[in-house]
């Protein structure tokens, strides 16, 4: 070997030495500039994938513009801005667009201070304006809002601008400055910041220049939050790319976002095996799934539980009409059907726990323990409670529809072994009708309602009892009345007093409704998410929770920025490597 | 010919208005909206907002002619469901293609193939070729499409990324559009393709079957004419009729796609919105899509009844009875 030939080695090496590290920290760097975790994958993987359902009707990204049809529930929507505040998974309210809040004396009025460091994509700042516009959009009839109800009785001037008798722009909320927002309201309601939690705002100036559509056309597409639109054709795919210019609490790891349509129901979970998507929630996970889930380590070690949105299954009943119109039949059947049973041997103890009231433990003012005596499994006395309201062993009770409303597969098995319970229990005749979901709508909202006995879920949209209790009152959509209770949970709703008070009203009021067996509870769902071994989360995302839970909670919008794809994503043959 | 032709287009019109109206109504007539997706109902005003945004705050019958007027100047309303609401006729000129060059490919394979087995099963019949023919077709026809996809997806593991570059083997004409040909619709053909192919098979070797033991042919023989001879020029033009008659109602059904697999594939085409169409009361791509489906099924029938007097001059279209 030369000296030459030397040389010229020594050189090469030299230049390999100085550019591997750059290499290397070039792909451990995000675009904002930041070191990856430790043991984060190179930023080129950083790809999250799931599956969008081609069977669903999708219309926006924006709840601003529609919440029942979201474009993929996987994730893709409201990812364009921040809300004013989130839920931590502690399950508090913290700032997020907004840094604090605070309500004046009267109770009337809150004032929201906003970052004033965030830009759209455009380059205009985001301002307390894009918020008044947004609300604005939202209340005007033309646009027919299908979420209108949240604010109705709450925000001032809502619903006189929702019926058309005023005009939005009169609707309680004003800009005082670019970076501060004043909300009035019609009654004092102390739960109002937790309201705006699902509502990142639209760019007002795109908003009344474009149209809503602005959102869904990569071209005219601006984006103040953690990513924006790169690509979307609807019943095809949407992709999203982490915002360059987004400055705020979930700036993220992920470059990238991408959305597939396919057979969400069916094809989840077999997507997930092939690890051609990233994760997979609960209620697309049949038990069939679970059994192949808790007998592998890795993902029985992944699937991460949570209370979801604390959604609880019933069954309503139409009271104003024979034979629910009596509490006896309605108490009867409430104390026949045998939760335990059901849960332990249909529903599953990884899927729900039996329920007896409504509120499920865990959501504030629950009280699950206190009330299970009311509508707890007694056989006998359920018998007796028939007998009395004229119907001993079940004779001359009219046959019995327990409707339902486009459940899958697996719930319908929930309702049918209800039904088989009851039946079972007091000789009554029960069939169940799995009706199409507008259908069973339809029947139940009408007045008179046209149906008779239904199985059903609710989950909450905001974390306060006012919601969750909402559903019950008298305008609400059961066919149950009961004035005191009405009274009672309004009271709590506008109740400015000790918090410990206004719980107290509502765990009030849930008893009534739990004695006069407004419905019957079935199952308090336990919810969780299925997650590939090499998905992890920065920040307190999936720190254990107060109750030791290490799993993303319903409202905690910042774990977006927290989501990262670690190095062992090496170890599998996933959609990274296509 | 053509006052034939002319006649039966006039009379597809007809059709095509009387499947309107009863379509218009009956969709009408299902419990249900646009709006019903709420959970906790709506109260009055928002009710009345959302049947004026939906127009669904006039008389069926005002809707109905409302709807007639703008769809015979092409405008077939906007879809209610689909994200940002786009015109129904952009919606399928956009996603119709994929359902098409899907259904194409589903009918050279089934076709081509099931028609190629069902004469090596008739010519060769009761032998092991005709009991494994008989096999196949009776497990395509038994087994529904769904389940065939479900273990094509256990066994060749989920399909996504549709229309992805990398899966093109003929990349598409125009730039931006649909691949001609790409790897992503081979499972969707195959597994489309076997209930076809399985119902073209056995017509075909049934229908071969019949000529093949018919007179003229056993008279072509005598004369000593070539088996090829037989087959092509005697038997096949004899067979071709009733299978025509059976086969080519086929072909509308296969192009304009089916729920199951794509939705099961993710395939962005069609087939899906004859469905979901319906459970969302998206009423314009309802609309849209069952006047389509008519049009194609009337143009079918209309080529059927062309091609049977191109394979059997005998046949005369509209000429009266003893004529």
């Amino acid at each position: 070997m030369t000296r030459k030939t030397v040389c010229i080695a020594l050189l090469l090496l030299l230049a390999l030495m100085t550019a591997l590290p750059a290499t290397l920290a070039q792909d451990n760097v995000d675009i904002y500039g930041r070191e990856l975790p430790m043991d984060a994958a190179p930023y080129e993987m950083q790809v999250y994938r799931n599956l969008c359902d081609s069977a669903r009707q999708e219309t926006s990204l924006s709840s601003i513009v529609t919440v029942y049809s979201r474009i993929c529930s996987t994730g893709a929507f409201d990812k364009f801005s921040d809300s004013l505040v989130v839920l931590n998974n502690n399950m508090e309210i913290i700032p997020s667009a907004a840094t604090d809040w605070s309500v004046s004396e009267d109770g009337l009025t809150w004032t929201f201070n906003l970052r004033g460091d965030q830009m759209w994509s455009d380059g205009t700042p985001v301002t307390a304006n894009d918020w008044v516009e947004s609300w604005r959009f939202m209340a005007d009839p033309d646009h027919a809002y299908d979420f209108v109800w949240l604010w109705l009785g709450i925000i001032d001037g809502w619903d006189e601008a929702v019926a058309g008798e005023i005009t939005p722009e009169e609707i309680g909320l004003t800009a005082l400055d670019d970076n501060t927002l004043a909300v009035t309201t019609q009654v004092p309601f102390p739960p109002l910041p937790a309201t705006f939690f699902f509502w990142p705002p639209m760019q007002a100036k795109a908003l009344t220049e474009i149209g809503p559509g602005y959102i869904l056309d990569p071209e005219t597409h601006v984006s103040a939050g953690p990513f924006i639109l790169k690509e979307f054709e609807a019943g095809s795919h949407t992709v999203l790319e982490a915002n360059p210019d987004y400055v705020g609490p979930r700036a993220p790891w992920l470059r990238r976002m991408e959305f597939v349509y396919g057979d969400m129901l069916n094809s989840s979970f077999l997507a997930f095996q092939d690890h051609q998507i990233d994760q997979v929630g609960q209620p697309l996970l049949s038990p069939a799934d679970f059994e192949v889930i808790f007998a592998d380590e890795t993902m029985s070690q992944n699937y991460r539980q949570h209370a979801g949105d604390f959604r609880t299954d019933y069954l309503l009943m139409d009271t104003f009409t024979e034979p629910f119109n009596d509490v006896n039949v309605r108490l009867a059947f409430a104390k026949a059907l045998d939760r335990e049973s059901i849960v332990e041997n249909v529903i599953g103890t990884t899927v729900g726990i039996p329920a007896y009231s409504f509120l499920a433990p865990g959501f504030p003012a629950s009280n699950s323990a206190g009330l299970k005596d009311i509508q707890d499994y007694d056989c006998e006395a359920a018998q007796g409670l028939l007998a009395e309201a004229g119907y001993a062993g079940g004779e001359g009770f009219p046959a019995t529809e327990l409707a339902l409303r486009g459940e899958s597969a697996f719930i319908q098995d929930w309702f049918i072994a209800a039904a088989a319970s009851i039946s079972q229990c007091l000789g009554v005749e029960i069939t169940v009708n799995n009706l199409e979901f507008q259908d069973y709508m339809t029947r139940l909202l009408e007045r008179p309602t046209t149906l008779q006995f239904g199985g059903v879920s609710y989950g909450m949209d905001y974390l306060d009892p006012a919601n969750m209790m909402g559903v019950w009152v008298s305008t609400g959509r059961h066919s149950w009345r009961n004035e005191a209770f009405d009274n009672l949970v309004r009271e709590a709703n506008s109740f400015t007093g000790d918090p410990a008070e206004r719980i107290a009203m509502y765990q009030e009021a849930e008893r009534m409704m739990v004695e006069d067996v407004g419905g019957i509870f079935l199952v308090h769902r336990i919810q969780g998410d299925l997650w590939q071994p090499y998905m992890s989360a920065t920040g307190n995302c999936w720190e254990p929770d107060r109750q030791g839970l290490a799993t993303t909670h319903w409202g905690n919008e910042h774990c977006w920025g927290e989501y990262y794809i670690t190095d062992e994503v090496t170890n599998y043959d996933t959609h990274r490597n296509e | 010919m053509i006052g034939y032709i002319l006649r039966r287009l006039v009379s597809l019109a007809f059709v095509l208005f009387v499947v309107s109206i009863l379509v218009f109504v009956l969709m009408n007539l299902v419990p249900g909206g646009p709006f019903t997706l709420a959970d906790r109902g709506y109260s009055g005003a928002a009710l009345e907002n959302l049947e004026r945004k939906y127009g669904l705050d006039k008389p069926v019958h005002v809707r109905y002619v409302n709807y007639v007027s703008s769809a015979l100047r092409l405008d077939f309303g906007n879809s209610f469901a689909v994200a940002g609401n786009p015109p129904v006729s952009q919606l399928i000129a956009r996603i119709w293609p994929v359902t098409f060059q899907l259904g194409l490919y589903t009918i050279i394979l089934s076709f081509g193939l099931g028609i190629s087995l069902g004469i090596i099963a008739a010519y060769f019949r009761n032998g092991p070729v005709d009991n494994f023919v008989t096999l196949v077709a009776t497990a395509g026809i038994a087994v529904p499409n769904f389940i065939i996809a479900t273990w094509f997806l256990l066994v060749f593991g989920f399909q996504n990324g549709w229309g992805e570059e990398s899966k093109w083997i003929i990349g598409p004409i125009a730039e931006g559009g649909a691949a001609l040909l790409s790897w992503d619709y081979f499972l969707p053909v195959v597994t489309y393709a076997l209930a076809p192919l399985a119902l073209v098979s056995r017509y075909t070797r049934s229908s071969f079957a019949d000529i093949l033991t018919a007179d003229f042919v056993r008279t072509a023989r005598s004369k000593g004419l070539s088996e090829r001879a037989i087959l092509l020029r005697h038997v096949l033009r004899n067979a071709l009729i009733p299978m025509i008659t059976v086969l080519l109602p086929q072909i509308p059904n296969l192009l304009t796609g089916s729920l199951f697999i794509e939705v099961v594939y993710g395939v962005p085409g069609l087939g899906k919105f004859f469905v979901t169409s319906i459970f969302n009361r998206d009423y314009p791509m309802i609309m849209g899509l069952v006047l389509l489906i008519a049009l194609l099924w009337g143009l079918t029938y209309l080529i059927t009844d062309i091609l049977y007097t191109v394979i059997d001059p005998r046949i005369r279209l509209g000429a009266s009875k003893g004529a």
